[in-house]
């Protein structure tokens, strides 16, 4: 037992370092695009450095912008278990939003410590709705999630424009000729508390809190179990009595869900009220994306995707102050972004294979025996048919 | 002995001519530089000027500026006694003039005056190299640090102002011309000026502009004179020396002229009106104290109409309405007074601003509105020594502009800009913190009552207003398209005062309306625009970076366009009618004002058609009817005076 | 007011505009179907688009040659296939993600040399309307299907000659058997590798045309972000059409035709929110699906890597 305890502990160091040397490889890269525009690669990382650690500001930021990246996260680690892939987040943030934004401006007498937990959970069953409402679809009907979910994201963001134009609105601004599409400011008492004088919220803890809880539900509940239990083998678990189609609306629900609080703490925590610019990524800032990879980094485990959501919230935040220093253009830091991407995803060959192995471990015996009897050692072709 | 006398005689003549042919060389030194010689003397020594001029000492404009002041000072001081004068003018060879600064100090003259912005480098140079003598340097206030160099420039734009507003105010056709050297130094700032004064007065004047390129090439100047009379201009001015050649076309067709520099009456007593007299002798006598004081260098000074360096003085043969002459006194009350800012304020350190915007700077629409017009206030507050801008770009996230506003301001940036109307809330969290930052918010009139923020907004439906009248007269099948982003804001403004000006042109005007949704689906746009000329549209409209989608389709199918932010004519030239431009400098000179004056916000600015913050700018490759025309103009006179009210809808 | 929508103007105008728009979903879709079918999911393709975006748009300004534009556009994508396809296949990466990563490079690239290269936006002389005798003129019918530039004819023409490529010949059949059944393929001689590497450098290929259709031909333009997600959709499509090139057909213009009808909607003043009007392409998608409930498969490999011997 010892053994493999010991074995675990290493082999999770160096999987949690891989992302880190894969990073600094896409940095490398991203130095030569800074070298062609004549900028000084090494004063520009300097910049992303202390832009994102330099500072009790710059370390309040980067746990600011890891807040939404790893609700996001924890949702796609219980979907992608359940092997349901979630690309839906942008849409579930916006809908748990405007859920959670509706308790704070109608409750207007109730007192913050009632109105806050009600928004959050709010939020949390508005996302929950807009997953589970792929889920179902997927489940019932056969409609491929990666299709519902793009088109569920595209739908979201007309839905918070119309809304925010119109019922929504800020009074203030309706009387206006120009209507900025925002919502009224939240009262005050109804605001997460921060650490002041930063912009680091009570929202962060709460994530954290939630990390360890989602680590409970995977492995401890029966939940949990039948998730990654129907992710990894649907057949056996559908022998072993479980309802498949079920537990892919749940993977889906609750992976919504989480995408949903991202986007109800960011209104609650940030900016104190929904505005958008008529654009997802305007209200988001791509953390229902950004949350996948974040995820990923973490290597699909609750736990891990908190140093996972940090280190790349602190990329995100130290790259926008290397725009800022050297003057770079922000399409510079899109593509940045998008090389780090590559180059952790495609790191994580050596990391997945460790993973199968823990995973394995996981299940009970009895749940490997039927497993390996049925894929008589084929894991890789089976039919994802789900049957009416 | 003939031979003799004969060699002597010629040498001798030889000798003379030579002296004559170099304008008044120095004589063969024999005195001892008066500096090295201790300051108390029974017999007082005459101060002892040398000037290096680039012109000649009778060019009615430059040059003669700066004798005339000196023979002024000369004769205050007592005559040649008190005061010793010697030039050397039509030095407009560098190298020569560097020569000569350099000999005159050697010479031991008391103050050498250079008299030419183009020597600044020699003088450099050579002004280290003489720490007993004192430099003058003009036209510039950069006395680069070295302790015996005085520079001395003029406010020509004050004077170009006022000669501006009363251009605009006695023209009859509307149409201004303006005859320059080159485009830079005391020549740019005069016509600069100008034009911003014919503007205030009169925001639908033209002003034409020509640089010929060269100080003395009189028949090109003359020629240009002749292309602005062809164009229709009754009034002209320009500056620096060739410009004798357009005061006589000026005087042969009748039009009336407005000098600079020098008084130019006499050349054309029939139609100049008023010159702005520079008075260089004001400066000269606080130089010579100081030198007396024995203060050598280190100050710059400025004339302007404040100080009487500069003069209004206008022709008494000419006469002047007496409203016209009243606006003019009370014009250079204004700008002594400081009411009216010409001249960027002037701040220790170099003035930081920092931008925020959503979208690209090349957007053709919003963000590039505002970067275009960082760049302008950039050059008028000195170029980049001056002032400094740095930007952040596509910051559609508004998270991330937070982010970035809060560090510019904790960078300790003089001035933010959050250049979007979703960057509110986020401001109104960070302003607090930073009292001593100002920060700019656009587009809205919203300053949250936090007295260091500003807040701007453009009144586009102003614009919208007028191409919806253009459009609607111009229209032969009575429908109009708009292509909008999404309903709201800026954009909204601009349609709906689109659809009001249309109507109120045509009440049976159809105009449809599509907002497809999204700043940047340029192919949904260019769909709409499809949509709507199948559905019989012969003008189209619309506002935000993905229009250009929809102007392509207006080329094709040879339907106008109408744009707004931005000037759009270049992509569709023969399409194009006119476009609403919009000039955030307007707004962004108040700003800085109010920042040098001690105030870090607390105020809300609109450009509009009145301000000249936004300009309806007409294509020039497409022919308007004269009758559209003058409605047009009409239609901008109406709503800058009010009379036309603008109905805006839901 | 919604009579309106069925005047002959407004029909010819929809059908007309559907066609067009759907053009550059066309030639992403149907490369991605190559793909997909042969087991690799790539969610990069707007990234893709955008780079062969302006690759065709400089090409053209630079060259006046808008063949070049075109043939610089796939071999940029290509490339960007080849990059995906050395992830997916050797470094099995995860494909939702590393697509994400690509198409965040292919944004920011695309955007970084626009800024570069050319500055300001400009417009180019692109691929222009066709004039097809006798055909053009037909009433009705011309105006829609006969008065479109050549790219537009080429998608769609790409669409049976896909159908054939995949079900009639050996390369495609080995594309299907290396999507459904890595393993037996593979022991069959086929080489997983090679086709994966195939059809999706094939895929990277069309996607750089697709882009290139918007900007040198449909658009004439180049702006930054001017594909606006239609990458996603593309890919969504090719679920929708169940990864069969005429089902793809069939999303393609099923989505355009509705966009194309709100666009109407708005256009003739129908008092829908302009919100809800745009939201119907994404709805309507959605419902169609549920109506037609089948029973159609994935490629049971999809987004699975292959390693011999697993």
């Amino acid at each position: 037992m010892s053994n493999s305890t010991q074995e675990k502990w290493y082999a999770k160091l160096i999987d949690g370092l891989l992302p880190v040397f894969a990073t600094i490889a896409a940095l490398l890269v991203g130095a030569i695009m800074l070298l062609l525009l004549k900028v000084n690669p090494i004063e520009a990382y300097k910049a992303m450095w202390e832009g994102a650690f330099g500072s009790q500001n710059a370390l309040a930021e980067t746990l600011t912008k890891a807040t939404p990246l790893l609700l996001v996260g924890l949702g796609i680690c219980i979907s992608f278990r359940g092997d349901v892939i979630n690309i839906g987040g942008e849409g579930q943030m916006i809908v748990g939003a405007i859920m959670g934004t509706l308790v704070g401006i109608t409750l207007l007498d109730w007192p913050g410590w009632a109105v806050i937990p009600i928004a959050l959970i709010t939020g949390f069953i508005g996302g929950a709705i807009w997953g589970g409402i792929p889920g179902v679809l997927k489940a019932y009907f056969n409609v491929n999630e990666i299709l519902s979910t793009v088109m569920m994201n595209a739908i979201a963001v007309q839905l918070m424009n119309f809304l925010l134009r119109g019922p929504m609105i800020d009074p203030s601004q309706a009387e206006l000729a120009s209507k900025i599409p925002q919502t009224a400011r939240l009262l005050d008492a109804f605001r997460l508390p921060r650490w002041v004088p930063t912009r680091l919220h009570l929202g962060a803890l709460i994530a954290v809190i939630l990390a360890f809880l989602v680590y409970l539900l995977l492995w401890r509940t029966t939940w949990g179990y039948r998730i990654r239990a129907v992710g990894q083998n649907p057949d056996a678990s559908r022998y072993a009595g479980v309802k498949v189609r079920n537990y892919i609306v749940l993977a889906l629900i609750l992976s919504g869900a989480f995408a949903g609080l991202a986007g109800v703490m960011q209104v609650y925590g940030v900016n104190y009220r929904m505005i958008t610019d008529g654009s997802a990524s305007g209200f988001t800032g791509s953390a229902g994306f950004n949350g996948i990879v974040a995820a990923l980094f973490g290597g699909l485990h609750p736990i891990g995707t908190i140093p996972a959501s940090i280190l790349f919230g602190a990329l995100l935040v130290g790259a926008n102050k290397m725009q800022r220093v050297v003057q770079v253009p922000s399409a510079l830091i899109t593509a940045l972004n998008g090389l780090v991407v590559v180059f952790v995803v495609s790191s994580e060959i050596w990391r997945r294979r460790r993973q199968k192995r823990r995973l394995a471990a996981a299940l009970t015996d009895e749940e490997r025996l039927i497993s390996e009897e049925l894929n008589q050692g084929d894991t890789s072709s089976k039919e994802k048919e789900v049957e009416l | 002995m003939k031979k003799f006398r004969l060699m002597v005689t010629v040498l001798l003549l030889l000798a003379v001519l030579l002296g004559a042919c170099k304008a008044q060389e120095p004589a063969p030194a024999a005195e001892e530089p008066s500096a090295e010689e201790p300051a108390m003397e029974e017999t007082k020594e005459p101060f002892r000027v040398a000037v290096v001029m680039p012109s000649a000492i009778n060019d009615l404009a430059f040059s003669q500026s700066m004798y005339d002041a000196l023979l002024t000072i000369q004769s205050e001081m007592g005559g040649e006694e008190a005061m010793e004068i010697v030039y050397s003018d039509n030095m407009f060879v560098v190298d020569d003039a560097a020569a000569a600064i350099r000999d005159y100090a050697a010479e031991g003259y008391d103050l050498v005056i250079a008299h030419g912005s183009q020597y600044g480098s020699s003088l450099q140079e050579i002004a280290p190299d003489f720490p007993e003598t004192s430099f003058a340097w003009g036209t510039t206030v950069d006395t680069f640090g070295i302790d015996n160099i005085f520079a001395y420039e003029a406010a020509s734009d004050q004077g170009g102002y006022v000669n501006g507003v009363l251009a605009a105010s006695l023209s009859k056709t509307g149409i201004l011309g303006v005859v320059g050297p080159i485009e830079t130094g005391d020549a740019k700032l005069y016509v600069d000026g100008f034009v911003a004064g014919a503007k205030a007065t009169d925001p639908t004047v033209q002003v034409n502009v020509n640089y010929i390129g060269s100080f003395s090439d009189v028949a090109l100047a003359s020629e240009a004179a002749n292309t602005h009379i062809a164009a229709g201009a009754d009034v002209l001015t320009g500056t620096a020396q060739m410009v004798v050649g357009a005061i006589g076309v000026a005087e042969e067709s009748g039009a009336l002229w407005f000098g600079t520099q020098s008084s130019q009456t006499e050349l054309a007593p029939s139609i100049v009106v008023a010159n702005q007299v520079y008075r260089w002798d004001i400066v000269l006598n606080e130089i010579i104290d100081l030198i007396g004081e024995g203060t050598l260098g280190g100050t710059s000074f400025v004339i302007d109409l404040a100080n009487g360096g500069e003069v209004l003085e206008f022709n008494p043969d000419f006469d002047l309405p007496a409203d016209v002459a009243a606006l003019a006194e009370e014009t250079i009350n204004e700008i002594s007074g400081g009411a009216v800012a010409l001249q960027a304020p002037k701040f220790e350190d170099v003035f930081k601003v920092a931008v925020v915007m959503p979208s690209a700077i090349n957007d053709l629409a919003f963000s590039q509105s505002m970067y275009d017009a960082l760049l302008s206030i950039q050059e008028w507050m000195g170029g980049e020594g001056a002032m400094e801008f740095v930007y952040s770009d596509n910051m559609f996230v508004v998270d991330d502009a937070a982010a970035a506003i809060r560090d510019y301001a904790a960078e300790g940036f003089d001035l933010v800009i959050a250049h979007g109307s979703q960057y509110g809330s986020s401001l109104q969290e960070i302003a607090p913190d930073f009292p001593d930052t100002s920060f700019a918010w656009g587009t809205t009139v919203d300053t949250f009552g936090i007295d260091n923020i500003f807040a701007y907004e453009a009144a586009s439906q102003e614009g919208g207003y007028v191409n919806g009248v253009i459009a609607a007269s111009l229209s032969e099948s009575g429908v109009l398209g708009v292509v909008g982003p999404i309903e709201t804001g800026d954009a909204k403004l601009y349609v709906d005062g689109f659809v009001a000006g249309a109507k109120a042109t045509n009440p049976d005007v159809q105009v449809n309306v599509n907002y497809i949704g999204s700043f940047s689906d340029i192919a949904l746009a260019s769909e709409a625009a499809n949509t709507h000329v199948a559905a019989g549209a012969d003008g189209l409209t619309g506002t935000a970076q993905m229009v250009v989608g929809a102007i392509g389709v207006a080329e094709e199918s040879g339907a106008m366009w109408f744009g707004t932010q931005a000037s759009q004519s270049g992509l569709a030239p023969a399409n194009v009618v006119a476009n609403q431009v919009y000039h955030w400098e307007v707004v962004l000179k108040d700003v800085i004002q109010m920042i040098a004056d001690g105030t870090n916000g607390g105020t809300s600015f609109v450009i509009d058609l009145a301000n000249g913050g936004e300009v309806m700018d007409f294509n020039a490759d497409y022919e308007l009817p004269a009758e559209v025309k003058s409605l047009a103009l009409d239609t901008i006179k109406g709503i800058i005076d009010g009379s036309i009210t603008i109905e805006l809808g839901e | 007011m919604i009579s309106d929508l069925f005047s002959m103007t407004v029909l010819i105008g929809i059908l007309a505009s559907g066609i067009r728009l759907a053009t550059p979903y066309l030639y992403a879709a149907i490369g991605e179907t190559f793909g997909q079918r042969s087991g690799v999911l790539n969610l990069g393709v707007d990234g893709q688009m955008l780079l062969g975006a302006f690759t065709a748009f400089y090409v053209a300004i630079k060259t006046g040659n808008l063949w070049l534009g075109i043939l610089a556009a796939m071999v940029v994508g290509a490339l960007m296939g080849l990059a995906m396809a050395f992830v997916t296949v050797n470094l099995h990466a995860e494909q939702g993600i590393s697509g994400i990563g690509f198409y965040l490079f292919g944004l920011g690239l695309s955007d970084l040399l626009f800024q570069k290269l050319v500055g300001t936006v400009e417009t180019v002389k692109g691929f222009p309307k066709l004039d097809i005798p006798v055909l053009s003129d037909l009433p009705v019918v011309g105006e829609i299907f006969f008065r479109q530039n050549i790219l537009v004819y080429i998608a769609f023409a790409l669409v049976p000659i896909a159908w054939f490529i995949l079900n009639k010949t050996t390369l495609g059949l080995k594309i299907r058997a290396v999507g459904e059944n890595p393993e037996a393929a593979d022991s069959l001689g086929v080489s997983v590798a090679r086709i994966r590497y195939f059809t999706v450098i094939l895929g990277g290929t069309m996607s750089g045309v697709a882009g290139a259709s918007m900007s040198i031909a449909l658009l004439n333009v180049f702006q930054q972000n001017m594909t606006s997600g239609l990458g996603f959709i593309a890919v969504a499509l090719v679920y929708f059409g169940a990864w069969r090139p005429w089902g793809v057909l069939g999303g393609a213009l099923l989505f355009s035709l509705v966009n194309s009808l709100q666009l109407w909607i708005q256009v003739l003043g129908i008092p829908i929110p302009s919100d809800i009007a745009v939201m119907m392409p994404y709805i309507l998608t959605i419902l169609v699906l549920v109506a037609t409930v089948s029973r159609v498969r994935a490629p049971s490999a999809l987004t699975k890597p292959f390693e011999r011997g697993d």
